[in-house]
């Protein structure tokens, strides 16, 4: 009998099963799929199977084929009705010949949920109440607009063509919540370099719901990347990073918007690059790579996660554009020349080493978009997964730093050019002058302060402290405290995080005259 | 003589053929520490390439040691 096949009339499995005997099997397993009653709730009266015959037995008999072939099985065949079929019709058939039961369970397996999920078969559903639908028809039209190619089409899954991405298990932790996912989707993520480090990064973010995601990497995969860069597969070897890592990703998530610059990190384009995103990961395997991203967040104001691995260990570092903040060349003001110290390529490494730091990494970044990293000081984190042992180095600004290109304003800061206090004479001026009050006092000082209360917009200084608050990251601000000490310090903080347009009201309401 | 607990990372590990030990010694700074342990493991990397933290927080190569101090020495890691 043919390996697969289409049946019109009604089913015969005993007759199947005797092609299937063999003098060197000792078991048969096979199974059945029936028409029910029921599909989502409502009532089935009977069905109708439609298949792309041609294109959906080739792919049956691969399916058969690797059955066979990676379950050592003796005989395998399946068997799918087409046509019009009542309640209790037998739909579709498997069976297995095998030497030892285990293979025969397993390949029959196999073959039905590989059916179930490759072979190109439309159902028409007819109901009870008169209506009908054709069920897999619409699902697989819904997922061939999202993937152009015939082979997608066929793989697509009767479910994953509908589902939604499901982020109910992160929106559930309370720090998250649908605010905390509304802030994943709102933003924007630079992954340079999807290797080692970039392969978990890229599938937990993308994962996360992150709006949008720009990859950078000019490398091809290489069957050596594979250990420890599973998003690849052996038959994607000689393909771009970027063009298979966006296609994987893409369909872990369509929620996710996915650039890919298949380019290497170069001082002509990385600034073009970073500007683009509201926060930079470094995950190349060099110090040009991680100096060039180091430089450019320093002066486009944008936080940055680095992370390196050597063999068995690996370190983390986040990047914030504060005043106290060190960049990598604070850490490391003699930049190391690629090759002294060995990357994976030269030194050897095991997959889940720089899968660990990749996962950290993608961590930092959600921690730093949902805000939850608030009074973390900078460090570096050495993770060694030989001992199992993490140490967190507390790292400073280096005040002798001169990471940045010559005629680059030195560090984040607050530029000169544009000054930091405004004074106004009444609170009323302050008002007409077309900013918006941001009274960052604490509340009971506000309670005791009648005509401070109409200013609308109240952030307490110790809510953005503590993280419970976030400023916004547009606009053009007046922060008021009682003295104007509080509010200047708010302020180069904000000006230091890119907020152009902020301003500290100079003396503070204590200078005011009502 | 100060008894001090020594870690080391990346190629200083592969070096010294282990990731800690502790030493008697009589260097008084980090960078004398550092020249002393080169020499007896024959560390290839110069100090100016290093960085030295002491008792989990980064430090200068001039901080003075004493008993009892923790000395990590970090190689800048570029692998990925």
């Amino acid at each position: 009998m043919q390996a697969f096949s289409f049946s019109s009339v009604p089913l015969e499995p005993e007759r199947y099963h005797a092609a299937l005997e063999d003098p060197s099997a000792g078991g048969y397993a096979s199974f059945e799929g029936w028409v029910r009653d029921h599909n989502e709730g409502r009532t089935v009266e009977r069905l109708e199977y439609e298949a792309f015959e041609s294109l959906a037995v080739k792919e049956g008999e691969r399916i058969v084929a690797e059955a066979v072939a990676k379950f050592g099985v003796t005989r395998a065949a399946c068997v799918h009705r087409v046509g019009s079929l009542a309640i209790g019709d037998l739909a579709v058939w498997v069976g297995v010949s095998s030497a030892h039961r285990g293979e025969a369970f397993a390949a029959c397996r196999y073959i039905i949920d590989e059916v179930k999920h490759r072979v190109p078969i439309w159902k028409k559903e007819h109901y009870t109440d008169g209506d009908s639908g054709w069920v897999n028809c619409e699902r697989c039209a819904a997922a061939a607009h999202d993937h152009d190619h015939e082979h997608d089409h066929s793989r697509a899954h009767e479910h994953a063509a509908t589902a939604q991405h499901d982020y109910s298990r992160q929106i559930a932790l309370p720090e998250v919540g649908r605010a905390g996912q509304a802030k994943l989707a709102a933003a924007s993520v630079l992954v340079v370099g999807a290797g080692g480090l970039g392969v978990p990064v890229l599938q937990y973010l993308a994962a996360a719901g992150i709006g949008r995601i720009g990859i950078v990497d000019g490398d091809v995969i290489e069957a050596s990347n594979l250990h420890r860069q599973p998003l690849y597969g052996i038959a994607d070897v000689g393909q771009p990073k970027v063009a298979v890592a966006a296609e994987r990703l893409r369909a872990l998530n369509r929620d996710v918007h996915i650039e890919t610059h298949e380019t290497r990190a170069t001082a002509a384009n990385i600034d073009g690059l970073v500007k683009n995103y509201d926060l930079v990961v470094e995950c190349t395997d060099n110090f040009r790579a991680k100096f060039l991203v180091s430089d450019a967040v320093v002066r486009a104001l944008k936080p940055a996660v680095f992370a390196s691995v050597h063999q068995y260990e690996g370190q983390v570092q986040v990047y914030r554009p504060l005043p106290h903040w060190p960049c990598l060349r604070c850490l490391w003001p003699e930049a190391p020349r690629d090759g002294m110290v060995g990357n994976c390529a030269e030194a050897g490494v095991l997959g889940p080493v720089p899968a660990t730091l990749g996962a950290l990494q993608a961590m930092q970044v959600l921690k730093r978009l949902l805000g939850l990293d608030a009074g973390e000081a900078p460090a570096l984190v050495t993770v060694d997964l030989l001992s199992l042992e993490t140490r967190r180095l507390i790292a400073r600004r280096n005040p002798d730093c001169d990471h940045d290109q010559p005629g680059v304003p030195a560090h984040a800061g607050v530029s000169a050019a544009t000054p930091v206090e405004l004074e106004f004479r009444t609170l009323a001026d302050a008002f007409e002058s077309g900013l918006e009050l941001v009274d960052i006092r604490e509340t009971w000082e506000r309670m005791h302060d009648p005509p401070g209360l109409q200013i609308p917009t109240h952030l307490p200084l110790s809510a953005l402290v503590n993280g419970y608050l976030q400023f916004p990251t547009a606009g053009r601000y007046l922060i008021v405290c009682a003295h104007g000490v509080r509010s200047l310090s708010v302020t180069e903080q904000l000006r230091a995080q890119g907020l152009a347009e902020v301003y500290s009201l100079k003396g503070g309401l204590a200078a005011l005259r009502s | 003589m100060n008894r001090i607990e020594i870690e080391y990372f990346a190629v200083l590990r592969e070096r010294a053929g282990t990731g800690r030990e502790t030493v008697e010694t009589a260097a008084a700074t980090a960078a004398e520490l550092y020249d002393e342990l080169a020499t007896r493991h024959d560390f290839g990397l110069p100090r100016g390439m290093l960085r030295v933290a002491v008792n989990d927080e980064f430090a200068d190569w001039s901080r003075p040691l004493a008993a009892g101090d923790r000395v990590v020495f970090i190689p800048p890691v570029a692998g990925g």
